[in-house]
């Protein structure tokens, strides 16, 4: 193919806008980063430009010695990693008889689940609902609530449909009910989809604010998402006592650093995950 | 097919299938028990609330309950109408709205060819990589970024510094903030978006190319005759649904970002019912402007499913 000088200049430019942007997606971070390692004179005398100035690791010593900051750690890692695995099992489970012709009523129950995606009940009844079974103020409210995700039950459906029904019949020739053929049929041979779901879940549950802001009002019980929120509209909770002058933290890279902190299990995982939520998404959008 | 016998057949089939099903339930009864879970999880968590939203034709009273409130019929609907704070709230959602399918819903596709000229499988993921990061990162994440960026010693107030600028109060400005709410949507959400693009635009026909090529078009060309009328109907679909939740802007970046100095311009439907709902009990009446705002989404989708079929094809 020729490439005519137009072409050659285009792709240039090209390169030039999206390197540009590319640099936006990183820089934020970055900067948080370079601000949460610097001193807090530094920090706001307008010094900091996403590189640490007067370097001090005084923020992140501090922060990482909070209590409150590790207890909202492990409700975090505890609703991310029990939820997951709930959200899963439960996914399975449904996906499973969905996939089959054999259950009659499977045409039936899609419709039933497709409605709940049109019609969204109002935030208010969807409270009542919780609060009426008792789950206010529990962390199972951060789970149950939300265990199944529409989309994500759909993918893994869609991939079980896919799966030949030749290895279930001689599996139940040979006297397989279908709790078996699903655990040891189904699920091995469905890993990276179900990798990618319980991707999709993790995150979803290592982010959980919302709900917590609804359900949560014991402290005790608030994931690190409602944590990092408080840290930064009332950075009086950081009690810093910065007044003495020869602190090596302030509000300003105590609250850079705690934003770094709740964003790093993410970006340290999402090089190994990114292809697994690419293929997710796109299988999502492959249904019907 | 013997149509005089249609009526005795009728009814026969109607006892076979019945018989059908329980047969069907005797025999994979294992299917049953599996997906009970499931079902019992959509009824509890999604039909119970929508049947909740019966609440609506109630003054409902926390201490009397769903049972024992009165009931007022449309009273709460009537109310909100009269209600200066609701058309405010209404407004402001519908604005931000607006601003977001304008700017906010072609840039992805805007990306994704971008990407798609690239010619580097190596080049291309990288620059993908990068782009799909910031779609994992909570709301409360990019808001604390967002608002550290912007104080008044924040990096975007330091390079204005070095052009003379004076320092901004970006957060707290009522004329800046539908701005900072498109823009942050646009930067943690633009590379995720491209992924559905970049899936449709894999799988235009190569051979479109190869023959626009033989008849001398640019490649400005074949994007404007192949590329965009392939994407079309994707676009269509991601249209429609966007538009099915049109005001439905996500509660957790509009809250993330909204401090009482920019409630004026900022408090949209979600984060209204929940300061009046949820913290303030005043259940009905904000049921009601849920109900109001899905059945807004519902109409705008009935209206443009049915623009949409009349040249492409719509979702139903």
């Amino acid at each position: 193919m020729k490439t005519t000088l137009g072409q050659k200049l285009f792709t240039v430019v090209n390169y030039v806008v999206l390197t540009a942007a590319a640099f936006t997606m990183i820089a934020p971070l970055l900067q948080m980063l370079a601000v949460s390692l610097s001193s807090p004179v530094a920090a706001d005398s307008k010094k900091v430009f996403l590189l640490p100035v007067e370097w001090t690791a005084d923020s992140w010593i501090y922060i990482l010695h909070r209590q409150d900051l590790w207890q909202s750690f492990g409700v975090t890692v505890f609703i991310t990693v029990v939820g997951t695995l709930v959200s899963v099992l439960l996914s399975v489970l449904t996906a499973y008889p969905l996939a089959h012709a054999k259950f009659l009523i499977r045409k039936h129950v899609m419709f039933g689940i497709v409605i709940t995606m049109i019609f969204n009940a109002p935030l208010i009844p969807f409270y009542m609902t919780v609060k009426s079974l008792g789950l206010l103020d529990s962390i199972w409210s951060l789970i149950l609530p939300g265990a199944i995700g529409t989309f994500n039950m759909v993918i893994i459906r869609t991939f079980f449909m896919g799966i030949p029904s030749e290895l279930e019949d001689s599996a139940q020739i040979d006297g397989c009910h279908d709790f078996r053929v699903l655990f040891q049929i189904y699920m091995p041979l469905s890993k990276p989809v179900l990798a990618t779901v319980s991707l999709f879940y993790a995150v979803g549950y290592w982010n959980t604010f919302q709900r917590a802001i609804l359900f949560i009002r014991d402290s005790d019980l608030h994931p690190l998402q409602v944590k990092l929120r408080e840290y930064i509209m009332t950075p009086e909770t950081l009690e810093v006592a910065d007044m003495l002058g020869n602190i090596g933290y302030n509000t300003t890279t105590l609250k850079a650093a705690t934003i770094i902190f709740a964003a790093t299990p993410i970006i340290l995982a999402y090089p190994f995950l990114q292809k697994y939520f690419v293929k997710g998404a796109m299988l999502g959008s492959l249904k019907e | 097919m013997a149509y005089s016998h249609e009526m005795p057949r009728q009814a026969n089939r109607k006892r076979e299938s019945g018989n059908r099903y329980l047969k069907n339930v005797r025999k994979h009864w294992m299917l049953y028990l599996m997906i009970l879970p499931g079902i019992l999880f959509y009824i509890v968590f999604k039909y119970v609330p929508l049947a909740g939203s019966i609440i609506t034709f109630q003054d409902y009273q926390i201490m009397k309950g769903i049972w024992a409130s009165p009931w007022v019929g449309l009273d709460n609907f009537k109310f909100i109408f009269s209600y200066p704070d609701f058309w405010k709230v209404l407004r402001n959602t519908a604005l931000i709205a607006l601003y977001q399918l304008v700017f906010g819903f072609p840039a992805p596709i805007v990306l994704a060819l971008l990407f798609n000229e690239i010619r580097g499988m190596v080049m291309k993921r990288t620059y993908q990589s990068i782009f799909y990061l910031p779609h994992f990162l909570s709301w409360v994440v990019v808001g604390g970024i967002v608002f550290e960026l912007l104080a008044t010693g924040g990096i975007v107030n330091v390079v204005r510094g070095w052009f003379g600028y004076e320092p901004v109060l970006f957060m707290q400005q009522e004329k800046m903030f539908r701005s900072i709410v498109v823009i942050s949507g646009i930067w943690k959400e633009i590379g995720w978006g491209t992924i559905i693009y970049l899936a449709a635009l894999a799988g235009i026909n190569p051979n479109l190319y190869e023959a626009a090529v033989v008849d001398g078009a640019s490649r400005w060309k074949q994007t404007l005759y192949i590329t965009l009328p392939s994407l079309l109907p994707t676009i269509t679909v991601l249209f429609l649904l966007r538009i099915g939740n049109f005001l439905e802007l996500g509660f957790e970046q509009i809250f993330n970002l909204l401090t009482p100095m920019t409630y004026s311009v900022g408090d949209i439907i979600e984060t209204y019912v929940y300061r009046a709902g949820v913290l303030q009990g005043q259940y009905s009446m904000t049921t009601t402007i849920g109900l109001f705002q899905s059945i807004i989404g519902f109409i705008l989708l009935w209206i443009f499913n049915r623009l949409a079929r009349k040249t492409e094809q719509g979702l139903w």
